[in-house]
């Protein structure tokens, strides 16, 4: 999560990072998913702070985005593979 | 549904290994062309493997040169040399020079401004105008800003802010490509959308740079160097 939260201060600074809301919801390290939630508003922002990291301490990292939804049952309805 | 393309995968070509992993993920984030550079003196060996690569991958193979002119005249010598080899030819606008005769030439496809170095950027209004009147494309290569970090970062963001907007007023066809030379760098089209933000490019104008222009520029140089055509609007229907 620091990864995320550098990137999002890299990108936009304090003042954009507060319009995030960015939470960590769930994470599972096998395999590697992630549920974060953020405000709609700042969604675009978000999506391009994720796709702006490339390495965390020194390690390569990319994080892709799978899915979009607007609450957790529709993104377990979407995306079934991915069990937390 | 969109086919979407990354005109620019740098990978080493001569690193088979490296070029299957990266066409792979290309292909698994949902790229169904791509074009890799090939330096001008490639073999047919080479090209096949790669093709076959791509293939297997269910994805297209677009040849691609990337030419980097000292000079006007250097680029108009490489240009009469390759325009026939490859699918896409790229121009490096290194220097003023070569950025308004690559602007001007018809043979040229993408336009790739230095995006290192700031004092080195001729993307302007006269630059708009010349590109405007022929067929080249603004080509923008995402795997800079995600390589650059700090003030380096700001400054091309800024820039690109300044080419995006005179691009799009003088209606310049502009392309995203991922320009990676590894894995890391490859993004999906969704995050390069997402990314395109950052320089003001909206949403809608994003997906169309990494599908229909792209696309368009493929296709009409596949029909330019197919056997039937003769000149533009001719070709040869039945012999």
């Amino acid at each position: 999560m620091d990864a995320v939260w550098d990137a999002v201060l890299q990108l936009f600074g304090e003042y954009g990072a507060s319009q995030t809301n960015l939470i960590l919801m769930k994470h599972s390290l096998k395999p590697n998913y992630a549920i974060l939630r953020c405000s709609h508003k700042a969604l675009d922002m978000v999506k391009a702070s994720l796709a702006s990291i490339t390495q965390t301490n020194g390690k390569p990292l990319a994080l892709r985005v799978l899915g979009v939804s607007g609450t957790l049952k529709a993104l377990q309805r979407q995306k079934p593979e991915i069990q937390f | 549904m969109r086919k979407f393309v990354d005109l620019h995968l740098c990978a080493s070509i001569d690193d088979i290994k490296q070029v299957e992993r990266i066409v792979n993920l290309s292909a698994e984030l949902g790229y169904r062309m791509v074009g890799i550079p090939l330096s001008p003196n490639v073999s047919q060996e080479r090209i096949r493997q790669i093709e076959e690569i791509c293939n297997r991958a269910r994805v297209e193979f677009v040849t691609r040169v990337d030419l980097m002119p000292k000079t006007s005249n250097e680029l108009l010598n490489s240009l009469g040399r390759l325009r026939r080899k490859f699918e896409i030819v790229s121009v490096a606008c290194t220097s003023k020079n070569v950025a308004r005769q690559a602007a001007k030439d018809r043979r040229v496809d993408l336009l790739s401004p230095c995006l290192t170095f700031p004092c080195k950027r001729f993307f302007d209004y006269a630059e708009a105008e010349l590109a405007s009147e022929k067929l080249g494309a603004f080509e923008i290569d995402m795997a800079h800003i995600l390589s650059l970090t700090g003030f380096p970062r700001i400054r091309l963001l800024s820039s690109l802010r300044k080419e995006v907007a005179v691009a799009r007023k003088f209606d310049i066809p502009i392309t995203i490509s991922s320009g990676a030379s590894d894995e890391n760098f490859v993004r999906s089209p969704q995050d390069y959308v997402a990314l395109a933000s950052l320089f003001d490019l909206p949403a809608l104008c994003a997906l169309q740079a990494l599908s229909d222009y792209p696309l368009s520029i493929v296709e009409r140089n596949k029909g330019k160097l197919s056997s039937c055509y003769v000149a533009p609007g001719v070709r040869v229907m039945e012999k």
